[in-house]
């Protein structure tokens, strides 16, 4: 009688193991393409985004009455648990869109649909700009998702400040942002430089990396952080934390220029709530591409990737819609619905950059920055990796390590889980 | 056995309801999460089963578990432990029956009543870098430099701390008042008689009459102090990185969460899960018994 609780439990397990195995990653069963089609469109991002999606799908449907498309909005904090829960019931939406190297990570695991089968490749590749597709497509070439649109960094600086410290241009090197700093200072003002997005965190450091002529990985994914270039860039950073006084914890960047910080590197999406929020700084400000490094300049580019469900009974519409999101009449239309909402949006196309919903000055200072784009590594092992090698640029810039031992123990992490 | 089963048949049917949701949202789910957590599952593949080896990674190869747990660990101490000193001031202060004292309890408890949720975004103000927080203008009227609260890895248990403790003894202090009354007040005069101090008179007569209560508000203290997650993940969760700063706010839970959602390791994740589960239980089951084996003293 004793045993009857362990007998229960052992069959529970078993019968759990057997249920559990009945999962599968077969291949779904593709509807009709010529009978009429409701797809679903989970976007990653807020309703305005949804919105300017929605034109997109309401546009398509002129060209393709059978084909209706729906977009719904998932927020930032929950999309990437509901897409995994949406990948693990194998029932959801036909397309997604969220971070840049989601699809890759869906993908990976069965979830996403290789859009070279629907020739969405070749189609766009050319379209795109190369540094981001890179960055969206898998390493052994597969696409499971195409870039969506553009996200980049840019200096917002208070033109005042610059010119009550006697400084005429913006400056272009790391050498003339470290005069302008001093010379800031020396006019009083208490801080001169402050980080919006990527404050204490790899995204920061990349910027630095890339114009010193440094690489999270080779060519061929190789981490290649232990290099000099990296330690130049490492030790660049931490003064302008450590010398220059640059906040740990994030001001956002309309914040600190309304504070009297000289200078804040943002996002893009910065440049449309200045005005909006701070009226005090109307006409005190101006942006400007980021100074180059050593190696020349670099920024950072990211934004997101669109893909298709694995478990869509209508791939073949779902890739033709993607592929409609590059064209110019859908641009325009996003584009035009952007600027009623008041929407940082930058196509992924480049030369579609000065008629993006930013005003042309703003548009050209990011089609600038653009154009010496990078984005993030889509390298094995870079996702998991990413979260500790910023702890170990945060130990360096809060003095818990010199940059050689940082830049040593996040190569390491990298390594491990490179494979 | 049939006519017990006939006599008892109605209560058994009624009892179908609870028992299906019983079931299905609680056991299946545990059972499930068990079962995963000997397996490689990572949210959409089908689960391979790899014996022991999670939990063997968990506990002797993963350094940022054993970070998470030693946080958790420092952390339960500090806020379980002035979190019920706390509550048996407050207890103590505002027993009595009159307004002052009955407002002053419904302030104290309000946090208990409020969304945790916004509570956390309130600390998040509060605590803004530069010149827009509370905190920040406070000290700044003081004539003190501006801090940087939540970049500041040897501050994040403490602010952990004082919203654990703030946010909580209201609640134990609701507990405890209701303890101090059950007390009867002919003990007080017997000990008033005998010549008793007020500090003998809580040594040795409040403090051991209200050890039911105190064990039960260190238990369940002890159990929401472990699955800590809001207040990391609202407060202190930057871009790439849930643990804040250095990982200096990572706690268990939150590990759990960014390697089940974040990572995609979801048989991982349940043997955190579990590993957790063992925790509380043992330091309950240890908390329990140190109550009856003071008790039988």
């Amino acid at each position: 009688m004793r045993r009857m609780p362990v007998v229960a439990c052992a069959l529970l397990l078993a019968a759990l193991g057997a249920g559990c195995a009945t999962g599968s990653t077969t291949e779904t069963q593709q509807a009709d393409t010529s009978a009429p089609a409701t797809i679903s469109y989970w976007s990653t991002g807020g309703d305005d985004e949804t919105a300017i999606f929605q034109k997109a799908a309401d546009l398509y449907r002129k060209s393709h009455p059978n084909v209706t498309i729906k977009v719904q909005t998932l927020s930032w904090d929950d999309a990437y648990a509901k897409l995994l829960a949406a990948s693990t019931a194998r029932s959801g939406p036909d397309i997604i869109s969220g971070g840049m190297t989601w699809t890759i990570q869906f993908g990976a695991k069965g979830g996403m649909v290789d859009l070279r089968k629907y020739g969405v490749d070749t189609t766009l590749k050319a379209q795109a700009l190369p540094a981001q597709w890179d960055s969206a497509i898998s390493p052994d070439g597969t696409v499971y998702g195409v870039p969506l649109d553009m996200s980049t960094v840019a200096i917002y600086y208070r033109t005042d400040l610059f010119e009550k410290a006697g400084i005429t241009s913006f400056p272009k090197t790391w050498d003339e942002l470290t005069a302008a700093m001093d010379k800031l200072k020396a006019s009083g003002v208490k801080q001169p430089f402050s980080m919006d997005w990527g404050n204490l965190d790899w995204i920061g450091y990349f910027n630095f990396l890339y114009q010193a002529g440094g690489t999270f990985y080779t060519p061929d994914c190789k981490p290649s952080l232990n290099t000099p270039a990296a330690e130049r860039a490492l030790a660049y950073w931490v003064d302008l934390y450590q010398k220059y006084g640059a906040p740990t914890d994030t001001v956002a960047a309309g914040n600190a220029l309304a504070t009297g910080t000289a200078m804040v590197s943002g996002g893009n999406w910065v440049a449309k709530g200045i005005d909006l929020d701070f009226p005090d700084l109307k006409g005190k400000w101006a942006m400007a591409p980021l100074p180059a490094g050593p190696a020349g300049p670099t920024t950072f580019v990211g934004g997101r990737a669109i893909g298709v469900t694995s478990y869509s009974k209508h791939a073949e519409q779902s890739a033709d819609f993607i592929k409609f999101m590059y064209t110019d009449e859908a641009i325009a239309t996003m584009v035009a619905e952007g600027k009623n909402r008041n929407l940082p949006y930058i196509p992924p196309r480049p030369d579609l950059i000065p008629s993006s919903t930013f005003t042309p000055e703003q548009s050209a200072v990011f089609a600038e920055s653009i154009r010496t784009g990078v984005s993030a590594p889509g390298c094995p092992g870079w996702d998991e990796s990413a979260p500790d090698v910023s702890k170990q640029l945060q130990s360096a810039i809060l003095g818990k390590a010199d940059t050689k031992t940082a830049l040593a123990e996040a190569a390491k992490i990298m390594e491990r889980n490179a494979g | 056995m049939r006519d017990r089963l006939r006599r008892n048949l109605t209560s058994y049917v009624m009892l179908v309801p609870f028992l299906g949701l019983f079931l299905g949202f609680l056991v299946w789910p545990l059972a499930n999460s068990l079962y995963l957590s000997f397996t490689d599952f990572n949210g959409v593949n089908v689960p391979e089963f790899t014996g022991l080896q999670n939990f063997r990674r968990l506990l002797f190869e993963d350094d940022r578990f054993r970070h998470a747990l030693m946080n958790t660990f420092v952390y339960v101490i500090a806020a379980v432990g002035l979190g019920t000193l706390f509550s048996l001031a407050l207890a103590l202060a505002f027993s009595g029956s009159s307004w002052p004292h009955r407002i002053m309890r419904t302030i104290f408890f309000l946090p208990s009543v409020t969304s945790s949720i916004a509570l956390m975004l309130l600390w998040k103000w509060i605590f803004n870098p530069g010149d827009f927080g509370l905190a920040n203008t406070v000290i700044g009227r003081l004539g003190l430099d501006t801090v940087e609260w939540l970049a500041n890895p040897s501050l994040t248990i403490p602010i952990l701390v004082l919203m654990s403790v703030w946010g909580g003894m209201g609640y134990g202090m609701i507990l405890y008042v209701a303890g101090l009354n059950s007390i009867p007040h002919e003990y007080y005069e017997a000990a008033r008689i005998d010549g008793a101090t007020t500090w003998n008179q809580f040594r040795y007569i409040t403090l051991p009459m209200l050890r039911p209560v105190t064990t039960y508000v260190v238990v369940t203290g002890l159990i929401t102090a472990f699955q800590v997650f809001e207040a990391v993940y609202i407060v202190f969760r930057g871009t790439n990185n849930i643990g804040g700063v250095l990982d200096s706010g990572l706690m268990i839970v939150p590990y759990l969460y960014d390697q089940g959602f974040t990572h995609f390791k979801l048989g991982y994740a349940s043997a955190v899960a579990w590993v957790l589960f063992l925790i509380i239980f043992v330091l309950s089951l240890v908390n329990l018994r140190l109550g009856r084996a003071v008790k039988e003293l």
